[in-house]
């Protein structure tokens, strides 16, 4: 089939195609998903080099899930979210068990809000405000806000009630608040209420 | 977005468009990496089965209608054999034949018997 003809594909007929032997499906997936994928690891790792591992790990169990795959069980992407959050899961919970010292502080001669743009610093404020939630609250709040998802869909992921979605969320958010709250005037956030 | 969202989002929300505008992009080597997964995966993968063109006998086997149809065809087939080969002699056995025996064209038995040809 034609790459271009793949562009309205939904990701379960492509995932077929893939299956079916379709390199050009398997290029459509990658250049569509792995963005989002990569996007949302580093969101609950906050490391782009974990990240970027998690995003391989993930893409490849996609890959070699695809001949079972059935189109009617679940969305890809739902399948993704929660494939991502199970490793990046897995991970933080290795590099806590393992070595607590190793991870690297936080660096103390980082460039001010002043001289970087300041919405990048905005993002990267809030990185380390989600870094510092539990896992599930961090996950749940970066679906939900960040990704956009639905309720619904976030239980299907987190394999939850859409009550502990919002509950898990409520108690995130106020968590970014309090972290955030002593910075707003470094990150010109007063400026615009 | 719900209401109680959006009650306590106002100080938030800033923060998360960043987050959306500022999101890390994939690597093109990690992408290059992620399509070799791929190939290597479909390599691996043996290719379903083509479906097997069927044989005439079997698409005529279908075009009837499949096994109830071919039944009725193979049971009305040995009923109009058996008849062919039976009914005559069981018919007509110690029955009067004129009761049986119609004459389509009497008048050309009739020339027959003249002997006018």
């Amino acid at each position: 089939m034609p790459f271009d003809a793949m562009a309205e594909m939904p990701d379960e007929a492509l995932l077929v195609l893939f299956a079916n032997g379709d390199g050009a499906a398997a290029r459509a997936l990658n250049l569509r998903l792995t963005p989002r994928v990569m996007g949302h690891a580093y969101r609950l790792l906050g490391n782009h080099a974990e990240a970027e591992d998690v995003t391989q790990e993930a893409m490849l169990r996609l890959w070699k899930i695809a001949p079972e795959w059935r189109q009617d069980e679940a969305k890809v992407t739902t399948w993704l979210y929660r494939v991502v959050a199970n490793l990046c899961i897995d991970l933080r919970r290795r590099a806590r068990g393992v070595a607590l010292e190793s991870i690297p502080e936080p660096e103390d001669g980082r460039a001010t809000a002043a001289e970087i743009l300041q919405d990048a610093a905005r993002a990267e404020a809030l990185q380390e405000a989600l870094d510092q939630l539990p896992d599930r609250q961090r996950q749940a709040v970066v679906l939900r806000h960040i990704e956009g998802l639905a309720n619904p869909e976030i239980a299907e992921i987190m394999e939850i009630t859409t009550e502990a979605v919002e509950s898990l969320t409520a108690r995130g958010k106020r968590a970014l608040t309090a972290a955030l709250s002593g910075r707003q005037e470094e990150l010109g956030y007063g400026d615009e209420r | 977005m719900a209401m109680s969202d959006r009650d306590d989002m106002s100080g938030l929300e800033v923060f998360f468009d960043a987050a959306r505008a500022h999101a890390a992009e994939p690597s093109v080597a990690l992408m290059a990496r992620i399509d070799e997964d791929a190939q290597a995966v479909a390599a691996q993968t043996p290719a379903p089965p083509r479906p097997r063109r069927a044989s005439l006998s079997t698409q005529l086997y279908r075009l009837l209608g499949g096994w109830p149809a071919v039944t009725g065809l193979a049971t009305a087939a040995m009923a109009g054999v058996w008849l062919g080969i039976s009914l005559p002699e069981g018919m007509l056995d110690g029955a009067n034949e004129s009761a049986y025996l119609i004459d389509v064209a009497p008048e050309l038995a009739f020339d027959l018997a003249g002997g006018n040809f």
